[in-house]
């Protein structure tokens, strides 16, 4: 992940750089961020924080984060990826009902009379889940007190600026030239 | 400090007794024990002897006997719990008594503010470490958090900020907001600083005191008041935390401020030689603020 800091206050810049790579890092973001571009500018006060992803948020299926098999007329599933496994078992309960889904351990089920294919295709997770973890993370960043913020997300392109008081269309426009100037250096 | 186990630990205190020192503060957690103790400079190598045959160890608390709040703009999550807990947990291994206290609406370049109740809260204290973040307008902006603050204050901030001379006792710098703990050796030193500074601004106020002495010392009242029954009843983890000037008690004072302004010190009863209040953070403990020895005097040749 690039960091590149820009403002006035040499302290400021270096601890926010370390607190967005701490952050990210903490919230398991930081592997899908390519380049990100921070703006401080404590004295008007206005913060932008641009990140451009690695690749563009996409739906999470069942099959993303189990193994899937069949035996008859039973399919198995494994948990492959733990931290799915309450959307995946709230997904497979709506389809099946409760008393047809067996979770047998901690991470097999069976299911009984199931169609492998329509569970595989089962989207768990949105790509705008993702996005909106990212944002979350962002904000955990920002200063607590700059509470007026202006979200710009465009395909893998996210921006965030954030002032104290009023989001004028002056701060929104400057906003604007970063996203676009950091869209354009990472050929978006 | 003794820091052993509860083994023997009756012996330890009998001999703290029998050299005529006190016990500032007792913890027990199952079978750990802390003891923070004053005792006499010439009796120190023969209580060293003692706490480690009784298999503990003894070192030097010099914060003990104070309480001190560690203040951050909000309890929220940007300020939580790095890095106020950690300088919360380094004034504790001194000695300190410490409570973590986040402002209502602290956050904010323009928009931060401290309520009266807030700073009445602070100034029970015996001194107060605001902590504060990384930029240093917005550190410069917040002056007014604590410069109404009338015990001391020591700020801890990212930046050193400028023109802060009159409004706190002391500055620590390279701090800031942090997202995990200080734990690298230059931010273990950096805890360090901030506990020596503490200690060197309590050491001022101490002397300050020392300059028109208290009627009675702190310790002196807690010794009275550990037989008094509703304090000997309190599950409280502290019911008696002792100041420079005086005593947090956590019993409420509707129900005791009568019985325990009627003790008796050295021939004058204790609400005479002493202010009782209500604490303001609730109805649950009360603060013992012992007069000097010439405010005594004055209070006597007025009566």
């Amino acid at each position: 992940m690039e960091i590149e800091v820009t403002g006035a206050d040499t302290f400021g810049n270096e601890a926010y750089k370390k607190l967005f790579e701490g952050l990210m890092s903490e919230v398991g973001k930081a592997i899908s961020l390519e380049k990100v571009n921070i703006v401080l500018d404590p004295a008007r006060p206005l913060f932008i924080f641009t990140l451009v992803l690695r690749s563009r948020p996409e739906s999470k299926k069942i099959s993303d984060a189990v193994s899937l098999r069949t035996e008859g007329k039973e399919v198995h599933l494994t948990i492959t990826d733990e931290n799915y496994a309450p959307e995946i078992l709230s997904a497979l309960w709506k389809m099946y009902g409760r008393d047809n889904v067996d979770q047998q351990t901690r991470f097999d089920i069976k299911i009984e009379n199931g169609d492998d294919e329509a569970i595989g295709e089962t989207v768990i997770a949105s790509g705008e889940d993702a996005k909106q973890e990212i944002i979350g993370a962002m904000w955990r960043v920002l200063p607590e007190g700059i509470k007026a913020r202006y979200n710009i997300s465009e395909d893998r392109t996210i921006t965030i600026a954030a002032t104290e008081e009023i989001m004028t269309q002056e701060l929104k426009d400057i906003a604007f030239e970063v996203h676009n100037k950091v869209k354009g250096d990472a050929n978006v | 400090m003794y820091d052993g186990g509860i083994y023997r630990s009756n012996e330890l205190l009998e001999m703290i007794e029998d050299v005529g020192g006190v016990v500032l503060q007792k913890t027990r957690s199952a079978q750990m024990f802390t003891v923070t103790m004053s005792i006499p400079g010439e009796d120190k190598e023969a209580m060293e002897k003692m706490c480690t045959a009784i298999g503990g160890m003894v070192r030097s608390v010099p914060l003990a006997g104070t309480e001190i709040a560690v203040v951050g703009p909000t309890l929220g999550r940007h300020h939580m719990p790095h890095p106020i807990c950690d300088i919360a947990e380094v004034l504790r291994q001194s000695g300190a008594i410490t409570v973590v206290m986040g402002l209502a609406r602290g956050r904010g370049k323009a928009t931060s503010q401290i309520s009266m109740q807030e700073m009445d809260i602070i100034n029970e204290y015996d001194a107060a470490v605001f902590v504060l973040g990384n930029f240093k307008s917005c550190v410069e902006a917040k002056k007014h958090l604590f410069e109404k603050i009338k015990v001391p204050v020591i700020l801890v901030s990212g930046p050193m900020p400028d023109g802060m001379e009159d409004s706190c006792e002391a500055v620590v710098s390279g701090v800031g907001r942090k997202s995990e703990r200080m734990r690298t050796p230059d931010e273990r030193k950096k805890l360090e600083e901030i506990s020596e500074r503490v200690e060197d601004v309590l050491r001022t106020r101490k002397r300050t005191i020392e300059e028109d002495p208290l009627f009675v010392h702190p310790a002196e009242i807690k010794q009275l008041l550990e037989e008094y029954e509703p304090i000997k009843e309190s599950l409280r983890p502290a019911p008696m935390v002792l100041h420079l000037d005086g005593l947090r008690l956590k019993v409420p004072m509707k129900e005791n401020a009568g019985e325990i302004s009627e003790m008796v010190v050295y021939g004058r009863k204790l609400g005479d030689i002493a202010r009782i209040s209500e604490s303001r953070i609730d109805d649950s403990s009360m603060i013992i603020r012992i007069m000097t020895m010439s405010e005594v005097k004055d209070r006597d040749g007025n009566a």
